[in-house]
C-alpha cells in the first residue's frame, strides 16, 4: 500500500489504534539513524522480541534510514526522513520514507552483492539493502505518488 | 554529537599488531581505520588483529571499510583476524563473507593464542 511523508501518518493512524503507532521525523543528517535504531530497539524489547531479533531490527532500520538520508534526500537539510513504527500483537512494522530528491533504482533493491567481486573494485559498498532483506521477515520497496522512496519492513514476534 | 563515535589506537602484542576500535564503525570511521592500518603496515606488521570493543553499531558503510582493509591485507601478504565482535556482528560478518578472509575470535586472548598458529 502506498504511503508518503505527508500522508503516511494519517493513513496509518486510521488503520491502527493510535497508541500503537510511533512517528519520528528525523533530520537528513547522518547519525540521526541512531535515534530511529534506539527507539525501535526500545519498542521491540517491550514487545518481547529476543535480543538477536532486536539487533537485526536495529541493523535493518539503521540501513533504511541511512539510505533515506544519503540517497533519497541527498543530505538535503531541508528534508526529513519519516519513520513509523507500528506495534501489532505478533509483529512490528517499520516504514521509512524520504522525500525523493533522488529516486531509488528498483533494480538495486534485489541485488545480491558478492564479496569476491567487491574486493576487486574501488566501491566496496552496496550491502545495505541486501542486509535489510536478509534480516527482516517482509520487505517491500515502493515509490510514493509524490516521488519519495519508501520501504516497509516487518519483523515477526516468535513466542 | 551523533557523528564521530570512534576511537582507534594501535599496539603490539606477541608479534601481532592490534588495532583497537572503540565505538561506531560507520562512514565516519574510514580515515581513522585506514590510518591505523597504514601505521601498523609501515611498521612491518604481518599479523593484524582488528579488536572490536564496545561496538554496538557497525553499518554497511563500516563493512565496506573493512572489505577495503581485506583488500590491502591481501595485497600486502598479511594475515587478518577480528576479535571482540558481538554475536550479532559475528553473524553479519559471516553473512557478508568477511569470515572467509579474516578469522573471527571471541576475544583478544583467544586471537593471540590461535591466530599465529594458522601459518
Amino acid at each position: 500500500m502506498p504511503f508518503d511523508v505527508k500522508a503516511m501518518g494519517d493513513e496509518t493512524a486510521q488503520r491502527e489504534p493510535v497508541e500503537k503507532v510511533i512517528e519520528l521525523r528525523l533530520p537528513s543528517r547522518l547519525g540521526y539513524e541512531r535515534v530511529a535504531m534506539d527507539t525501535a530497539s526500545a519498542l521491540a524489547r517491550r514487545m518481547g522480541f529476543h535480543t538477536d531479533r532486536v539487533e537485526s531490527l536495529k541493523t535493518a532500520i539503521g540501513e533504511a534510514v541511512t539510505n533515506a538520508i544519503e540517497h533519497g534526500n541527498q543530505h538535503d537539510a531541508a528534508t526529513k526522513v519519516v519513520v513509523m513504527l507500528t506495534a501489532r500483537d505478533a509483529e512490528l512494522i517499520v516504514q521509512v520514507a524520504d522525500q525523493g530528491r533522488k529516486p531509488l533504482d528498483q533494480e538495486c533493491t534485489t541485488r545480491q552483492p558478492q564479496i569476491a567481486e567487491r574486493l576487486e573494485r574501488d566501491d566496496k559498498g552496496g550491502w545495505g539493502i541486501w542486509l535489510i532483506r536478509e534480516l527482516m521477515d517482509e520487505v517491500e520497496f515502493s515509490t510514493a505518488p509524490s516521488g519519495g522512496n519508501q520501504v516497509r519492513m516487518v519483523i515477526h514476534l516468535e513466542r | 554529537m551523533l557523528e564521530d563515535e570512534l576511537t582507534v589506537s594501535t599496539r603490539e602484542r606477541d608479534g601481532v599488531a592490534i588495532i583497537d576500535l572503540f565505538g561506531d564503525i560507520t562512514t565516519f570511521a574510514e580515515e581513522k581505520i585506514n590510518n591505523a592500518y597504514r601505521e601498523v603496515t609501515n611498521q612491518g606488521a604481518r599479523f593484524v588483529l582488528l579488536n572490536f570493543r564496545q561496538n554496538d553499531y557497525i553499518n554497511s558503510a563500516g563493512i565496506a571499510i573493512l572489505i577495503g582493509i581485506v583488500t590491502e591485507v591481501s595485497r600486502n601478504e598479511q594475515k587478518l583476524a577480528v576479535s571482540g565482535l558481538s554475536q550479532h556482528f559475528q553473524k553479519i560478518f559471516r553473512m557478508v563473507g568477511l569470515a572467509q578472509y579474516a578469522e573471527i575470535y571471541q576475544d583478544e586472548d583467544e586471537a593471540i593464542s590461535r591466530f599465529k598458529r594458522l601459518t
